[in-house]
């Protein structure tokens, strides 16, 4: 029939115009990006955190004297789960950044992360960017891709430590614990004068099992995790160093060290008890100070002591937060001139001075609440990721936080625990294959 | 079965006096058809279905198909997909936590269902007779009009142990019960869900039972009918099909409730919520956007699918079980 065709044609010359259209629309804008010099950062930091305050001077700084435009977006922390569907289309942001567990999966798992041979290279301060992260960091940590060259140019240091209040508790900056019998003396003794030892805040999985990881890696060293984790017939957890570092966890639930409530609460209900003076110490990251100073007791005075040695094993927590360029990214060049100008001593010192954070820099400058874990970091012979590196698909989320929560929140034994780890493990495996 | 169709469709050709179709030429049999209403729905079907069609299509059909493409892969997100046939899903039939999730929407579907049924219906009949009426409706509305995230962060200025929630029962003598321990969170969650979506369902039911003629109540109290005879012979049959539409709503709202998990043990989404509160949905995001390890897209494309799969089931199932002739009143 002619009026169905004649409603077909017209339908089809419709649908094409639109395409086209929508081709034009893509196209128009490639050009014009090149020729302005311009490149697009998509941060983990947002408006208003201290952080974000150094970068946009560092960006300010960077568009005057290169006459180069960057077009931030302060996206907060959830950048990269933004990054990750974005790679699949034209709109790749050319510079990222965050912290490597949050940039691994992201960049590298992808293999979507650009070598960043050329930020290395660059000069900073005299000599190239690369030789101002301290070589031994860069030993422990592999931020290499198949090729040998870095995917990742850090500009921070994240750790973790044992938090007490020095103005309360002189006695143990005094005389810090340092081993775990040491450890559990002194909070029996805290108990003994009335105080509440430990505080925690139980619904965070990460934080519950930091305590059996860390207890883990001081028993069989850096990548001790890694190995138990990747063990496909479940073996590793028969091992008795596994079973100690358990056992060391519940001695701490069943000793009742532990915060009242610690396992029914939402944090940071406890993270604020902590800095009101209501339990002595903390485990937790080196971001402690900041994101409780708004709530801590007056003269409350931020002070640290190394996770206890059970053995030889001393290594410290060194998770890097630095910049990653994707391979997508249209104006690679820029982004890694500007990642390499951020390294920069005067961007390194206020990282430190003013946002108060550890800068990679050994010889930035350095708030007072974080002299003692940046001594400990520099004292330190061997570095760990946090969780060890450990990023299976799913593997932290649905099997093994899902255990270390019931260890911490005192729902099963330590011989439970590695019973239920080995077998939710090997099931882990044989879903994966 | 099928129904009969509506009457225009079947009114013969002849009835009606369109305009005579000039520019089809006489092809063999009549010499010269007349333009049927039929005929002109059937010319019009495509530029006025047309445009939704596309969007649609675009918007829809074609996303899902590229879902069950990429629910048959391996996948980071971005970068190399692996090929893995069905691979997904029968990892997910045997994952018991997948299982547990669904279990958990199950619940929150026909448990947290059951209880806004009752509740909403207790509360129309109630409700129907009561004076400031509409006042109370308003009232009983408004916790649907709050963000389920706000009830998410209030949980924990209520039920932490220094929480309101036990600084009332202490004097009272009540040893502090752990609100918040994870044994307990599905339930409160099922409780704030309650509380939350009573009062909506409340209004539609209320609508319902609103346009049944009063002379209806009056024949009924005339045969002497009591409460339970007229709510079963009266009020039930009349108000069945909006019902229906109800018991759909709530299906398809029950399978994508999710921020209120996230948020209720999510520590205000500082973390992922424990495994034990998971529904479908948030085991489909935790496996995709965990931010922690992986991400496994095809996994969570795969448990999107059956999300799908069974809320298609169900709703169908429903459209059945609820289906009675509708009465004209």
């Amino acid at each position: 029939m002619t009026i169905r065709v004649r409603w077909t044609k017209a339908l089809a010359a419709g649908a094409a115009a639109a395409v086209a259209l929508a081709m034009a629309g893509c196209s128009g804008t490639d050009d014009a990006g090149q020729a302005n010099q311009e490149f697009t950062y998509w941060s983990m930091w947002k408006t208003g955190e201290p952080q974000q305050k150094v970068l946009a001077e560092a960006v300010a700084d960077f568009e005057k004297q290169h006459n180069i435009k960057i077009k931030v977006e302060w996206q907060g922390r959830n950048n990269l789960q933004k990054l990750v569907p974005a790679l699949n289309t034209n709109n790749v942001p050319d510079l990222v950044d965050g912290s490597y567990v949050k940039l691994y999966p992201a960049v590298v798992a992808t293999e979507q992360a650009l070598g960043l041979a050329d930020a290395y290279a660059a000069d900073v301060d005299g000599k190239p960017a690369g030789e101002h992260i301290p070589a031994k960091y860069l030993a422990d940590v592999d931020i290499k891709t198949a090729d040998g060259q870095p995917w990742m140019l850090p500009y921070q240091i994240q750790s973790e430590t044992i938090w007490f209040n020095a103005a309360k508790n002189p006695e143990l900056k005094a005389n810090p614990p340092k081993t775990w019998n040491e450890f559990i003396a002194a909070l029996d003794r805290l108990k003994a004068a009335g105080q509440t030892p430990l505080a925690a805040d139980g619904d965070i999985a990460g934080y519950n099992s930091s305590w059996f990881v860390t207890l883990l890696l001081r028993n069989s060293g850096p990548g001790a995790l890694m190995r138990l984790a990747s063990d496909k017939t479940g073996a590793a957890w028969d091992d008795p160093a596994v079973a100690d570092a358990a056992r060391k966890v519940e001695q701490l639930v069943k000793g009742g060290y532990l915060i009242k409530g610690y396992n029914a609460s939402k944090f940071p209900a406890q993270q604020q008890k902590w800095a009101n003076n209501e339990a002595a110490l903390m485990y937790m990251g080196s971001w402690l100070p900041t994101e409780s100073a708004a709530y801590a007791a007056p003269g409350f005075e931020y002070a640290s002591f190394s996770f206890p040695k059970t053995g030889t094993h001393a290594s410290e927590r060194a998770d890097f937060t630095g910049f990653a360029v994707p391979k997508k990214a249209a104006n690679a060049q820029l982004a890694q001139q500007f990642a390499a100008f951020f390294l920069s001593k005067k961007y390194q010192d206020k990282w430190g001075a003013e946002a108060k954070v550890i800068p990679i820099r050994a010889d930035a400058s350095i708030a007072a609440q974080m002299a003692g874990i940046k001594a400990d970091l520099d004292a330190a012979g061997a570095y760990h990721l946090q969780n060890d590196g450990v990023a299976f698909p799913g593997y932290n989320e649905k099997t093994f936080w899902a255990k270390t929560d019931e260890l911490f929140l005192g729902k099963i034994t330590a011989a439970q625990f590695t019973t239920q780890m080995k077998q939710a493990q090997i099931d882990y495996w044989k879903a994966q294959s | 079965m099928a129904r009969p169709a509506p009457d225009v469709m079947t009114r013969p050709a002849t009835a009606t006096s369109g305009p005579a179709v000039t520019d089809t030429p006489t092809r063999g049999s009549a010499a010269g058809r007349r333009q049927s209403p039929a005929d002109q729905r059937r010319r019009l079907l495509i530029p006025f279905v047309g445009p939704a069609l596309i969007l649609y299509t675009v918007l829809f059909v074609i996303p899902i198909l590229a879902a069950v493409v990429i629910s048959l892969h391996r996948w980071a997100g971005s970068g190399p997909m692996t090929w893995a046939g069905l691979d997904n899903y029968t990892t997910l039939v045997e994952d018991e936590l997948f299982l547990q999730s669904l279990g958990n929407t199950l619940k929150l579907l026909f448990v947290v269902g059951g209880a806004i049924f009752v509740l909403s219906f207790a509360l129309t009949l109630v409700l129907r007779d009561m004076a400031g009426r509409k006042i109370v409706r308003s009232v009983l509305f408004f916790p649907h009009l709050v963000n389920a995230l706000v009830y998410g962060v209030l949980a924990g200025f209520v039920f932490n142990p220094d929480g309101l929630a036990n600084a009332i029962l202490r004097p009272l003598g009540v040893s502090t019960p752990q609100w918040l321990a994870q044994d307990n969170l599905f339930v409160l969650i099922m409780i704030t869900m309650t509380w939350m979506t009573t009062g909506y369902y409340t209004t539609i039911l209320m609508a319902g039972v609103d346009r049944i003629p009063p002379y209806f109540y009056e024949d009924a109290a005339l045969a002497g009918a009591n409460a339970w005879q007229r709510l079963r012979h009266v009020i039930l049959p009349l108000t069945w099909d909006v019902f229906g539409v109800c018991a759909v709503l709530w299906t398809i709202t029950s399978v994508k409730i999710f921020e209120i998990v996230w948020i209720f043990g999510g520590s205000s989404g500082n973390g992922i919520p424990p495994t034990k509160t998971w529904t479908a949905a948030v085991y489909t995001y935790a496996t995709a956007f965990s931010g922690d390890s992986v991400p496994a897209f095809g996994a969570a494309t795969a448990s999107a699918i059956l999300s799908l799969v069974l809320v298609t089931a169900l709703v169908v199932l429903l459209r059945r079980v609820m289906r009675r002739d509708v009465i004209e009143f």
